[in-house]
């Protein structure tokens, strides 16, 4: 084999050498690199070392700068000038998880409804108001709260936060507009259904957290609850939940913090309303495993595996052992999970594990889509590594690899406006200081090697670790069967019964 | 290894500057343009430095300019099989080696991508890993076959036919669209199917043809490398010299010649969609390549029709009747042909018969009176926008390396964003009257109804042959 190698590398230098004409060739000009004189035995002997990185440049994080209105309205500003770029919006600090349990899907519907028109403008002339600017507005809806808001150019930024504005202040909530929106959310609970990692997204929020529970499901609702609500839900979840002291203007790029409270007093200083930050979720337990969860696909060629229980809330001294423990599992593509699952064993394009943070306690998850033939050896593989983590310690290699990825990666990870602005939106739904990057460099490099071991035997347990999985019911039975992690149980999906008639 | 000194040698000498001269932009643009310097070793390897000191980070992007258009036939997915072996060591890298190193050094944005027309390499690195990087992405063009085994080779494939379950077989509309694919683009033209190739083909490739893959299509010749961010360019130009301009090269490959294909009457496919719950009603055609004469019309075309709740086909299909979840039109721009396509997903209950109805209705109403001015004009600061947006990351998708590169590739001219916009202000709404009449031709598309089994049987309906 090497024999053959060297052969194929002999000819490809040769044919090289001899199709590059003289002619094409500089004059020769010792200006640049030094010329040995005789050639050396392996001139390319310099490759075997990698070369010694430089000194480290100074870690440079993302600053962000809070401010206060009379209102009670936060102003969280990231300052980046290099481009006339600004990402301006309004971050609620209600989310999903403030639903009453009948009527789920309303904070979905509710936020939606402020793009379907707002001041004097309907859901198209608001639309196209947005468009003359080279906006599109962005809306999210997230477990912790709601986001909406734009990017900008820096000269656009005035007439976009009147626009914003109005879609805050001055939602119009038409009942036509509701009817259309609900239709569309009743087909969009449809439409999810067909998508195998929704399927299991939806499952294991009620394996991991309880179906009671206000992270226990998705954001959207079910065919039920959404078929039930009214515009009166709708409009009176955004006056419940919604005001100055439950919101914050989030402005980052090109802007600094005097501005951004100058536009915050012009276009909301006027915002009046009592709601207050919601408190945090309830902690779940972290029950021992009893069931494998199995959502059915007949026919589908891979199995999706989700492997988790929860995870911790945001602030918890546990917090950076744990996201160190998780990348050494599975955080990274060089993880153990992944090199494994992926690499040695090709069952599957790629597995990984993440701690997700939350106001109150997040999944801890482990995920791979894997070939339906495969499903029960690639899920062993999950539980071995998981208790490998006991039999096989963090060791300090692996330590130092995922400490130092993390820590220098943070200034490469906020290059842009928006992924600033999504950073400052998390700060407000989390509750945390403006300096939690630092807190988190600094939670990262004092972890001990010995908490972080610690954690890792602790969490990611096998033994509590929920399992669902989504594919062929037959094949998952004969798969995992013989793992014997627990009966296997078949989830009912809540959309199934119920496909909601259109016109 | 007498040879390959000889050819460090020969090779290593100092080279050539060469800097074409970039159009000035518009007032009010000139934070678009993006300064750069571009040369050529002489083992043809092309080098594009730009320098912004923003962040104290580092993008490599290297492009090589070979993608799914030169594969031979039977040989389907093989561009992109091969992506995956270049993550698997070379001669002084062991294996598994890159990718850990680049993680644990806090490289973003680090990935590989394949496309009908490139392959490219990229991570984004503290400044101080620059020369890192750069040891890593030189290996990998000279050294690559000796490090590769059948073992690794077995593997890829493996994760690859899973990268494809996950994108085609078991997502929504996965296998339809393919089909739709195949159908604009038959075989044996090289963008018939998936970049990403079919399982027969993926199964038959072996050892050799990665060997002679490599040798064909990875040299410098074929190359361009990108560094942009905060270096040292006087350091940086030593670098790369230290790193790539040994490495042998021959002539820089030829591209297949691939006639362009024609549709001449409507193809219908039927698709019993097993993975998706709604239907989908999809329709293509075949129009002008990127960036040549009717592209920029075309992208035109497709916001006013589809970008936010205001355009014509959300409005009509969503907000006014109904009968749509959602709506899409997209120019896909490629280097050999491009597609148009229109895809709606129906309401419950709705059928892609009545989605194809009033899609055809909007489609008449712009072959009759075009698009308004006003909605060119939206079009266009859209772009400005987003061509801003994009010079805000180094590295990664949509980037300022790949926007650098992505010209270069395409027009030899790494900034070429003047030109590009141009294009957009000589977009007139005759002109794109012209673009539905003359090229989006009832008798020049495919139509792919993509049904699940709970919605009914798929409609039989449509004037053409049928195709599958």
């Amino acid at each position: 084999m090497h024999r053959r190698i060297l052969t194929a590398l002999l000819t490809l230098t040769v044919s090289a050498c001899a199709t590059t004409k003289p002619a094409e060739a500089p004059p020769a000009e010792p200006s640049g690199a030094q010329q040995p004189q005789t050639p050396a035995p392996d001139a390319e002997a310099f490759r075997q070392t990698p070369p010694k990185p430089g000194t480290p440049p100074e870690l440079v994080l993302p600053t962000f700068e809070k401010a206060q209105l009379d209102n009670g309205l936060t102003v969280i500003v990231s300052t980046r000038k290099e481009l006339p770029l600004v990402f301006a919006g309004i971050a609620f600090a209600a989310g999903v998880s403030q639903e009453p349990a009948s009527k789920l899907g309303v904070a979905d519907l509710s936020y939606r409804m402020l793009l379907e028109g707002a001041g004097k403008r309907d859901t198209v002339a608001l639309d196209n108001a947005f468009a003359d600017l080279g906006v599109s507005p962005v809306m999210s809806v997230e477990p912790d709260g709601a986001f909406v808001g734009a990017r900008v150019l820096t000269r656009n930024v005035d007439a976009v936060m009147a626009l914003l504005s109005d879609v805050v202040l001055r939602p119009t909530f038409d009942a036509k507009a509701f009817d259309r929106r609900k239709k569309q959310q009743l087909g969009e609970l449809v439409r999810r259904m067909g998508d195998p990692n929704f399927l299991a997204q939806q499952a294991y929020y009620a394996a991991v957290f309880g179906a009671d529970h206000p992270y226990g499901h998705p954001s959207g609702g079910t065919p039920k609850t959404v078929q039930a609500l009214t515009l009166a839900d709708a409009k009176n979840f955004y006056v419940k939940n919604t005001g100055p002291r439950a919101a914050a203007l989030i402005m980052t790029g090109d802007v600094t913090l005097p501005q951004a409270v100058e536009w915050a007093k012009k276009y909301f200083g006027g915002w009046k309303g009592g709601a207050v930050a919601p408190k945090p979720p309830p902690a779940p337990p972290a029950p021992p495993r009893e069931q494998v969860r199995i959502v059915p696909k007949p026919g589908l060629e891979q199995t999706v595996v989700l492997v988790g229980r929860p995870g911790l809330a945001t602030g918890h001294a546990d917090e950076y052992p744990l996201e160190l423990a998780t990348t050494v599992f599975g955080g990274f593509f060089g993880s153990r999970l992944n090199m494994n699952i992926r690499e040695d064993k090709g069952y599957s394009y790629g597995a990984n594990a993440s701690l997700g943070t939350r106001l109150g306690v997040g999944p801890l998850t482990a995920y791979a889509a894997v070939r339906q033939n495969v499903t029960g050896p690639a899920l062993n593989e999950f539980i071995q590594e998981l208790a490998g983590l006991k039999t096989k310690p963090i060791t300090e290699q692996e330590l130092a690899a995922a400490r130092e990825g993390l820590i220098r990666a943070f200034p490469g990870a906020f290059e842009t406006v928006e992924g600033l602005g999504g950073s400052a939106s998390r700060l407000f739904f989390q509750r945390r200081p403006m300096d939690e990057f630092k807190k988190s460099v600094e939670g990262l490099r004092d972890a001990t090697a010995a908490e972080v071991q610690r954690v890792a035997e602790a969490y990611l347990d096998p033994a509590s670790m929920q399992v669902v999985l989504v594919g062929d019911p037959l094949v998952i039975q004969e798969q995992v069967t013989p793992l014997n992690l627990g009966k296997l149980t078949l989830v009912e999906t809540p959309a199934s019964d119920a496909a909601p008639a259109s016109k | 290894m007498k040879a390959l000194a000889a050819a460090a040698l020969f090779l290593g000498s100092a080279a050539l500057a060469q800097q074409p001269e970039a159009k000035p932009l518009e007032p009010g643009r000139e934070n678009l343009a993006i300064p750069y310097e571009k040369y050529t070793l002489p083992n043809g390897l092309e080098v594009i430095l730009s320098v912004d000191r923003k962040l104290p980070v580092v993008a490599v992007n290297v492009w090589y300019h070979v993608g799914a258009y030169d594969e031979q036939p039977g040989r389907t997915g093989f561009a992109h099989l091969f992506e995956h072996m270049m993550f698997q060591g070379s001669k002084h890298v062991p294996d598994d080696v890159h990718i850990a190193l680049m993680e644990q050094s806090g490289a973003t944005d680090l990935n590989g991508t394949t496309s009908f027309d490139r392959t490219n390499y990229y991570e984004t690195v503290p400044s101080n890993l620059l020369e890192t990087a750069l040891w890593l992405e030189s290996d990998r063009m000279g050294f690559l076959l000796d490090a590769l085994t059948e073992k690794k080779l077995e593997t890829q494939r493996e994760v690859v036919k899973n990268e494809r379950r996950q994108g085609v077989e078991t997502a929504p509309y996965g296998e339809a669209q393919e089909k739709a694919w195949q159908a604009l683009f038959p075989a044996p033209h090289p963008y018939s199917g998936n970049v990403i190739g079919s399982m027969k083909d993926l199964d038959a490739a072996n050892a050799d043809d990665v060997k002679a893959f490599f040798r064909t299509w990875y040299a410098p010749a074929n190359a361009t490398l990108a560094i942009v961010g905060d270096f040292d360019v006087a350091k940086t130009k030593a670098l790369v010299e230290k790193y790539f301009a040994t490495l042998p090269s021959g002539p820089k490959p030829k591209r297949p010649d691939v006639k362009p294909v024609k549709v001449t009457r409507e193809t219908v496919i039927r698709h019993d969609e097993k993975v998706a719950t709604l239907p989908l009603l999809s329709m293509s055609w075949l129009t002008a390549p990127y960036l040549k004469p009717g592209d920029a019309t075309a992208d035109v075309l497709a916001t006013a029709l589809s970008t936010g709740r205001a355009s014509r086909l959300y409005r009509r299909l969503v907000l006014d009747k109904q009968l749509a979840q959602s709506v899409d039109a997209t120019q896909q721009s490629h280097g050999a042909q491009s597609v148009f396509t229109i895809d709606a997903v129906a309401r419950p209950g709705v059928t892609t018969d009545a989605l194809k109805k009033e899609i055809d209705a909007v489609l008449d109403e712009v072959r009759k009176d075009g698009v308004t001015q006003e909605e060119i004009v939206r079009a266009r600061t859209r772009y400005d926008t987003r061509q801003l947006a994009g010079l805000q990351a180094v590295g990664g998708s949509g980037s300022k390396s790949d926007t650098l590169q992505t010209y270069n590739q395409f027009v030899g001219e790494p900034s070429y964003v003047a030109q590009d916009l141009a294009r957009y202000q000589e977009v007139t709404p005759a002109l794109v009257k012209q673009f539905a009449t003359d090229v989006l031709r009832p008798d020049a598309r495919v139509v792919l109804h993509a049904v699940p089994p709970s919605q009914g049987t798929p409609p039989s309906s449509g004037s053409g042959k049928e195709a599958r």
